[in-house]
């Protein structure tokens, strides 16, 4: 089994973190091979980014991804300039603050909605990371929860957590409604 | 390469970490560096690691400034390494020359990305590959190894430490953007390695340390082995030359280095080294139609998972091609007769490159009789898959 995601957005919004949150979700919690990549400017803020993370139960070969099997867009650019390159059978999820989609089988979490409500505006990847977690299967809630606690300072890993949390139940919430 | 006794653990790593990491396994206890994307994090790991573990770490002026601080660490004793990108890379290249007329084991690190100049500062090249070679003045033979995962980013970082050791000399760890950003599962050692520095009979300059031998010179000029200049005697300079670039040219069979998938009958052969080796292995896989169970076994499972669209196959069975891959592990000095060896019946050999077409010239000239094709790619994108396997089947004569 190999799983091709592909994360799109723009520098800062933390795609490159949720990124690696998820490959080490996949390669700590359960025994799969992961590759993680990413592409981006030179700017520190702003700019097309892209990450992407292979998961595998075999030796991974081409670390990179040609067509999406998952695809998560945090931006309009990045949805835009990546939707094609989806499988047909894709799964697609966008933060639909930002990203219009009229397809009913993509799933859409007001991520960035959700982070200003919190007055975090910059842990909107937390939450779209959470909805992920909640939506791909063979990950655990524990382990990245894990992987959070470990990666930010104790002072910060809170918010960081709640905002995982709230994408975790909007998922939850998208995939009770579908059912 | 390893004592198998050593316990490993496994931990998920960036390509830089890694190497950091693999460089603390080899003994490294001097790093002097400064920043530069995409080879930052070696120094940001080594800025705390170095003071951990009992070493010392300096964020030099300059890249020459840091080059120079190594080969006099490593004169004092410790076993040292610095690591940059292209632009630092070609400020580095004095001193580069210095260690290999000094013959001072030390290792550099050169993630590549776009040039020349300031050039792409975030995305990929193999634009260095000749300046690893021949970046500075003067007749000189060195090592350089390219890193094609994260765990061969740790594991060659370990070898680069044992080859300059062995062979004194300057040992260049020639990595990429991909393979210096991505993150992979990879084992790591517990402990430290003792790499001892062994005499070496072609080596003709002093082996002690500053601090073991009482008379140690380390001299720019051609030299005796107390250090002392013979650069105004012709034939003992000629003999110098000769003999710091033998011990290289004469141990190819031992420091040269290949991989093989595929090879046993391939008339269609892709060298490749570094991070683009991937992608190859992935294209030659495709073409045997090796992945053809697994692809079908991945969308059957995905379609379980998310029970959308129809599992796509292979339509097009291309599994009469024989189609191999050399993967170099050891781009410096070429690995002439084990690439011969593996190619022995291929006709055609195809290099993708992430530059204008560089290494390409040395398969050419080792493999004379072949049909030897340039794939470039630049811009700093990796070649995909598809791109190598249409390669293939154009020059197989298959058309699509």
């Amino acid at each position: 089994m190999r799983i091709n995601v592909r994360f799109a957005g723009s520098g800062g919004q933390g795609v490159i973190l949720a990124s690696v949150l998820l490959a080490k979700g996949y390669g700590l919690g359960e025994d799969y091979n992961i590759s993680q990549t990413q592409s981006y400017g030179p700017e520190a803020r702003g700019g097309a980014c892209k990450a992407e993370v292979v998961i595998s139960d075999e030796e991974i070969d081409y670390m990179k991804v040609d067509e999406a099997d998952v695809f998560i867009a945090l931006n309009q650019a990045g949805f835009d300039k990546y939707k094609d390159q989806a499988k047909k059978d894709a799964m697609v999820l966008v933060n639909s603050t930002l990203v219009e989609t009229d397809d009913p089988n993509h799933y859409k979490v007001p991520a960035t909605d959700i982070a200003e409500d919190m007055g975090k505006p910059f842990v909107v990847n937390m939450v779209m990371l959470g909805a992920l977690t909640k939506l791909l299967p063979k990950i655990h809630y524990d382990t990245v929860i894990e992987e959070i606690q470990g990666n930010f300072a104790a002072s910060i890993a809170g918010m960081n957590i709640d905002a995982f949390d709230k994408g975790y139940e909007h998922a939850a919430g998208l995939l009770k409604s579908a059912n | 390469m390893e004592e198998k006794s050593s316990k490993t653990t496994e931990v998920i790593l960036q390509g830089n970490e890694a190497c950091a990491m693999g460089a603390i396994y080899a003994g490294c206890r001097f790093f002097a560096g400064y920043p530069i994307t995409p080879s930052t994090e070696i120094i940001e790991m080594m800025s705390s690691e170095m003071q951990k573990c009992g070493g010392a770490f300096i964020q030099m002026e300059d890249e020459i400034g840091s080059a120079c601080a190594i080969i006099g660490a490593r004169w004092g004793g410790k076993k040292a390494m610095t690591a940059t990108s292209g632009p630092g890379y070609t400020l580095m290249q004095e001193a580069i020359g210095f260690a290999a007329v000094t013959e001072t084991p030390i290792v550099i690190v050169n993630v590549q990305r776009g040039g020349p100049s300031t050039g792409q500062p975030t995305l990929s090249s193999q634009q260095d590959v000749y300046q690893a070679r021949y970046g500075s003045h003067g007749d000189y033979e060195i090592i350089v190894l390219s890193p094609s995962s994260v765990q061969e980013m740790y594991d060659f970082t370990i070898k680069a430490f044992e080859l300059a050791e062995q062979f004194r000399t300057p040992v260049i760890l020639l990595a990429d953007e991909v393979v210096g950003h991505m993150r992979e599962k990879i084992e790591i050692r517990d402990g430290s390695k003792q790499i001892k520095s062994v005499k070496q009979k072609y080596v003709v300059s002093p082996q002690e340390d500053f601090f073991k031998g009482a008379n140690t010179l380390v001299e720019g000029q051609l030299h005796d082995d107390k250090g002392r200049r013979i650069g105004h005697l012709a034939g003992r300079s000629g003999d110098f030359i000769n003999n710091i670039n033998k011990k290289i040219s004469d141990n190819v069979d031992v420091i040269a280095d290949i991989d093989t998938y595929f090879m046993e009958d391939a008339e269609v052969a892709i060298v490749a080294y570094g991070s683009v080796v991937r992608p190859a292995i992935n294209a030659v896989k495709k073409a045997r139609k090796v992945e053809d169970d697994r692809v079908t076994t991945k969308f059957k499972i995905l379609k379980d998972i998310f029970v959308k669209g129809i599992p796509e196959t292979f339509e097009t069975d291309y599994s009469h091609l024989k189609v191999g891959l050399v993967k170099v592990n050891t781009v410096w000095p070429c690995p002439e007769e084990l690439l011969k060896e593996a190619t022995k019946d291929a006709k055609i050999v195809i290099v993708p490159e992430m530059n204008v077409g560089k290494y390409v010239h040395e398969v050419e000239r080792v493999l004379k009789d072949k049909k030897v094709i340039a794939m470039s790619k630049c811009g700093g994108d990796i070649h995909t898959p598809t791109e190598i396997l249409d390669e293939i089947l154009k020059e197989a004569g298959i058309d699509e």
